[in-house]
């Protein structure tokens, strides 16, 4: 519950934050997932269901945000949510270099989704303009903010939930 | 249940209330739900976008951070009360400024009513290119109205909320906009580019269209009212093989750097195409 309890505010704060401030300070066309960012991080802790009921939220709160039909963002978080769970926040812990691999493949997924999103809602799309300018941009920041976000929400869950230890 | 069919039936759950709230937002069910929601986060949007935009004009303007830098030398007990001071002065100086603009244009267009509206974000898509003003149905607003600063024509209003509305830029891909040159009177249409540039399409081949010549919106079509500045020439393209002639525009908007628009009020669009959420 005290995931639910921070997770969604938190979701709609980084949703803000990605419209208000980053929408501004845009490199060619891209900039930072914040949303992607948090949900990827949660989901490498092993905590595989809060993660994908906080990327459906994220992504209601990104859709509201948004031009694109409502619902496609949310949809294709839960998705990243999905395939990053099967880590089972395993091999996280035995090779920092994990999320920085995850976080490619998740916005390689995510961007797919955005890309699909606007195609259905009439925009043409120029493939190599939107992967140059667009998806190559906002996976570096991803990617750079990978490790620092993992490294925050490993802290923030050992310190909502404490592993349970044996004593005698 | 092994975890791996909990984990799936979690995902398809999820997805399936996605489509549903898709489904329902296509047929407008959810727009109270979408206005409750967008009103407390209009508000932070708004605060947020005020501050980040102070300190864009902060750190934007580097010999008023050096005179800053020698007070702060100087004045050491004193820097954090006149630094914030001096943010706020200089942000309330930008807005005096532009407002100061925008209501000599408005002046200078006694015949449209307008309503002045804070920018509070951008589509946080790549590739719809609108933003979020701080003003909606509550204050009048209502789909289609024009939106303008004092420089030129900035788009329309697209979908709008209780507190907040999101207007499409003309730099939109699917934007559409009936324009007129004003030397050569050719008329033509206006469509961004999916590279971002503007072009003037459909200008009849006789038109003698020449570079820095001013783009005005005709008003035919009805969805934008005429006499309203879009741009100017930067090129034109013509070829003798095709029946229409372009020209590349440059827009006299800056659209990187909107803070604050006017909607033009009592203009009534004629709006054709159905309301795609």
């Amino acid at each position: 519950m005290a995931a639910y309890l921070i997770g969604v505010p938190l979701m709609a704060f980084l949703a803000i934050l990605q419209s208000s401030v980053l929408g501004t300070l845009r490199v060619l066309d891209g900039s930072p997932d914040l949303v992607l960012i948090a949900v990827v991080s949660w989901s490498l802790t092993g905590r595989m269901h809060e993660s994908m009921i906080l990327a459906l939220v994220g992504g209601l709160f990104l859709d509201l945000l948004s031009g694109a039909p409502f619902g496609m963002t949310a949809i294709g978080l839960v998705l990243v949510a999905y395939l990053v769970s099967f880590l089972e926040g395993r091999f996280w812990e035995a090779n920092f270099l994990i999320p920085l691999g995850v976080m490619s493949a998740a916005a390689v997924i995510y961007h797919s989704v955005v890309v699909l999103a606007a195609a259905v809602s009439g925009r043409p799309i120029d493939l190599a303009l939107a992967f140059s300018r667009v998806f190559l941009p906002s996976a570096l920041f991803d990617v750079l903010l990978a490790l620092p976000a993992a490294q925050f929400a490993v802290r923030a869950r050992d310190a909502l939930f404490p592993p349970r230890v044996k004593v005698g | 249940m092994p975890q791996g069919r909990t984990r799936t039936l979690l995902t398809l759950t999820l997805v399936l209330v996605a489509a549903g709230l898709l489904l329902l937002n296509v047929g407008g069910y959810l727009e109270p739900v979408k206005s409750l929601v967008l009103r407390p986060m209009g508000a932070i949007q708004g605060w947020l976008a005020t501050r980040a935009a102070a300190v864009r004009t902060l750190l934007t303007s580097p010999a008023d951070v050096l005179t800053l830098r020698s007070e702060n030398e100087r004045l050491l007990a004193e820097i954090s009360q006149l630094q914030q001071d001096n943010i706020a002065l200089r942000e309330e100086a930008a807005e005096a400024a532009v407002l100061r603009a925008l209501l000599g244009y408005a002046r200078s267009r006694p015949e449209s009513h307008y309503l002045a509206a804070n920018v509070i974000g951008r589509d946080v898509s790549p590739f719809i290119r609108s933003i979020w003003i701080g003003r909606g149905s509550d204050a009048g607003l209502m789909r289609g109205m024009p939106v303008v600063t004092e420089r030129g024509l900035v788009g329309r209003v697209a979908e709008v909320l209780a507190t907040v509305a999101r207007v499409q830029l003309i730099t939109d891909p699917v934007a559409v906009v009936n324009v007129k040159l004003q030397t050569s009177r050719a008329d033509g249409v206006l469509r961004a580019q999916v590279n971002g540039e503007l072009w003037v399409e459909q200008i009849e081949q006789v038109a003698a269209v020449v570079p820095d010549e001013l783009v005005l919106t005709s008003g035919l079509g009805g969805a934008y009212p005429p006499e309203v500045p879009v741009g100017q020439v930067l090129t034109v393209r013509k070829r003798d093989f095709e029946l229409f002639q372009q020209a590349v525009i440059q827009p006299s908007v800056d659209f990187e750097s909107l803070a604050i628009v006017l909607v033009i009020t009592n203009f009534e669009p004629l709006i054709l195409e159905p309301e795609v959420p």
